[in-house]
């Protein structure tokens, strides 16, 4: 599904955030990144949804090639992955229905599909009950959610996360995780990129490990089986 | 593009303008302003064409003919001035014709014999010309024909008058100007503090698929109606004050021309409703482009 080759990314600044990666990511994986800060997992995940392009080599995703993708076919590309963030990224005036039934009008859905696919995604996070509330009534786990369930309510086959658990606690940081799990069992692609040492060691998941814009590990799942 | 994104589009532009309420008010008021400045600039630049062009109008060539010509002499010299170019109009008034007037402004009926039976008057011809500037050359040209005794116009007046009149012009414009380009910069600054501060709507909204026009539409729409609604506050604004100062310069400054043609003044008005949408919607357009490039 995902196909990265000999990329390199070279800030304006000249500042080398990739060199040289290379990565297959087949569908249905759930892989973490995982790195020091200023390693380049952020960069390796922001060419994934194309908010950077690769300076040299090429970026696949379903055999399309990102580095070679005109701006305006850039929000179809979009429509078929969701991205999840730190920092949530909610609209503060709008509801949590609202939030997540944004990612619904934006692609032009009529308003009784709208309903029903975000009441579902809704209650697939554990959120039925808040639909009415705005962020700021909500603790950051709750809003991690929303988030969460905007990016999957267009049926996503790829779930970008970019440090998800970051500003959250040990036990709402597993809740999330947890979630993120069980969207993987239904066959969604997942990335995630965390400095959550813990929760990678328990996962028993693929873990690619990137320092300096190298990768410098990647375990597979098994081999991490056997560690344990 | 889909009915339904059509609905959310239109419907978006105008919620976003209620929900962002004092940011869209100070915008408002901030394209009402510059409008106001623009519109009271081309009004301004209007009378002062208007007052340059009434002196300028008085402006006339009179041409003293020699006593000793018969009708036809004067009638061939007349019409050799209207075949200059440049001229508007030419009138003759005759040495009788001239004692006439006189005699009137006297108050009496026996001026020629009182001056012994001799008219002291010469015929007359008046021009008057297209263009105040080619008054000193139609001059010189109607020195030169035969018959033609004494041409004056003012010299040495008339070119002080168009210096005059030229700066008046010229000021009028520089305002306009000044305050268009004022306007410009005003409108656009307080859209781009309102795109800028939906930053990230702008940003999630791409995240999660949207189209470019999709996400510009509703940001045009906004635009749009700001300038509308600041063209009409300004409108109204300009619309009372002009209308006083009208009633003031009429009834106490008449000697003053004023334009208070109704044609111009809706035209204005259009001006300045139709600026606003315009600089309104491109400065939205301007603004959101720079978080559009993916």
């Amino acid at each position: 599904m995902i196909k990265l080759r000999n990329v390199s990314k070279i800030y304006p600044n000249g500042a080398r955030a990739l060199i040289g990666v290379n990565l297959d990511i087949a569908k249905g994986e759930f892989v973490f990144i995982v790195g020091p800060s200023g390693a380049g997992k952020s960069t390796l995940i922001k060419l994934l949804y194309r908010e950077e392009i690769a300076t040299r080599g090429q970026v696949f995703i379903n055999n399309i090639n990102l580095v070679r993708l005109k701006n305006r076919q850039v929000p179809a590309l979009r429509r078929n992955m969701g991205v999840i963030f730190q920092d949530f990224k909610l609209l503060p005036n709008k509801t949590v229905f609202e939030n997540v039934a944004f990612a619904l009008q934006v692609i032009a859905k009529d308003k009784k599909e709208i309903k029903e696919k975000t009441l579902s995604v809704l209650d697939l996070v554990g959120l039925s009950k808040k639909a009415n509330a705005f962020p700021a009534q909500l603790s950051g786990g709750e809003q991690q959610r929303v988030c969460i369930a905007r990016a999957l309510v267009n049926r996503p086959e790829l779930l970008i996360a970019d440090e998800p658990t970051g500003n959250l606690d040990i036990d709402t940081a597993w809740g999330i995780v947890e979630i993120l799990d069980r969207i993987n069992k239904y066959g969604t692609t997942v990335v995630m990129a965390t400095h959550a040492l813990h929760i990678v060691e328990q996962m028993n998941k693929r873990v690619v490990r990137v320092e300096g814009g190298r990768i410098v590990e990647d375990r597979a799942e098994e081999e991490v089986r056997i560690g344990i | 593009m889909a009915f339904n994104s059509l609905k959310y589009i239109l419907a978006q532009g105008l919620v976003s303008l209620k929900r962002n309420v004092w940011l869209s008010l100070a915008s408002i008021l901030t394209v009402a302003i510059s409008l106001i400045l623009l519109g009271s600039s081309i009004i301004f630049l209007a009378n002062a064409t208007t007052i340059a062009k009434t002196f300028e109008s008085q402006v006339q060539i009179a041409v003293f003919l020699d006593d000793n010509l018969d009708d036809g002499q004067v009638a061939a010299i007349q019409n050799r001035i209207k075949n200059l170019p440049g001229i508007e109009s030419v009138t003759l008034t005759t040495k009788e014709q001239a004692l006439w007037d006189f005699q009137e402004s006297m108050n009496t009926t026996s001026l020629l014999e009182d001056l012994g039976g001799i008219n002291p008057f010469p015929d007359k011809i008046t021009i008057i010309a297209t263009d105040p500037n080619l008054v000193k050359d139609i001059a010189s040209q109607v020195e030169k024909i035969p018959g033609v005794e004494n041409v004056r116009y003012g010299q040495g007046f008339l070119e002080k008058l168009l210096a005059f009149t030229n700066w008046l012009r010229w000021i009028g414009m520089a305002v306009v100007a000044v305050f268009a380009l004022i306007a410009l910069l005003l409108i656009s600054l307080s859209i781009k503090t309102n795109v800028n501060s939906r930053e990230k709507e702008i940003q999630i909204m791409r995240l999660v698929g949207a189209s470019n026009s999709f996400v510009r539409w509703p940001f045009i729409i906004e635009g749009l109606v700001i300038g509308l609604l600041g063209g009409l506050i300004a409108v109204a604004a300009v619309g009372f004050a002009y209308n006083w100062l009208l009633q003031y310069i009429i009834s106490s400054l008449a000697f003053i021309p004023v334009v208070a043609n109704q044609e111009f003044i809706i035209m204005v008005f259009l001006i300045m409703v139709l600026g606003g949408m315009l600089m309104g919607a491109l400065a939205s357009m301007i603004s959101v482009r720079k978080f559009l490039c993916f």
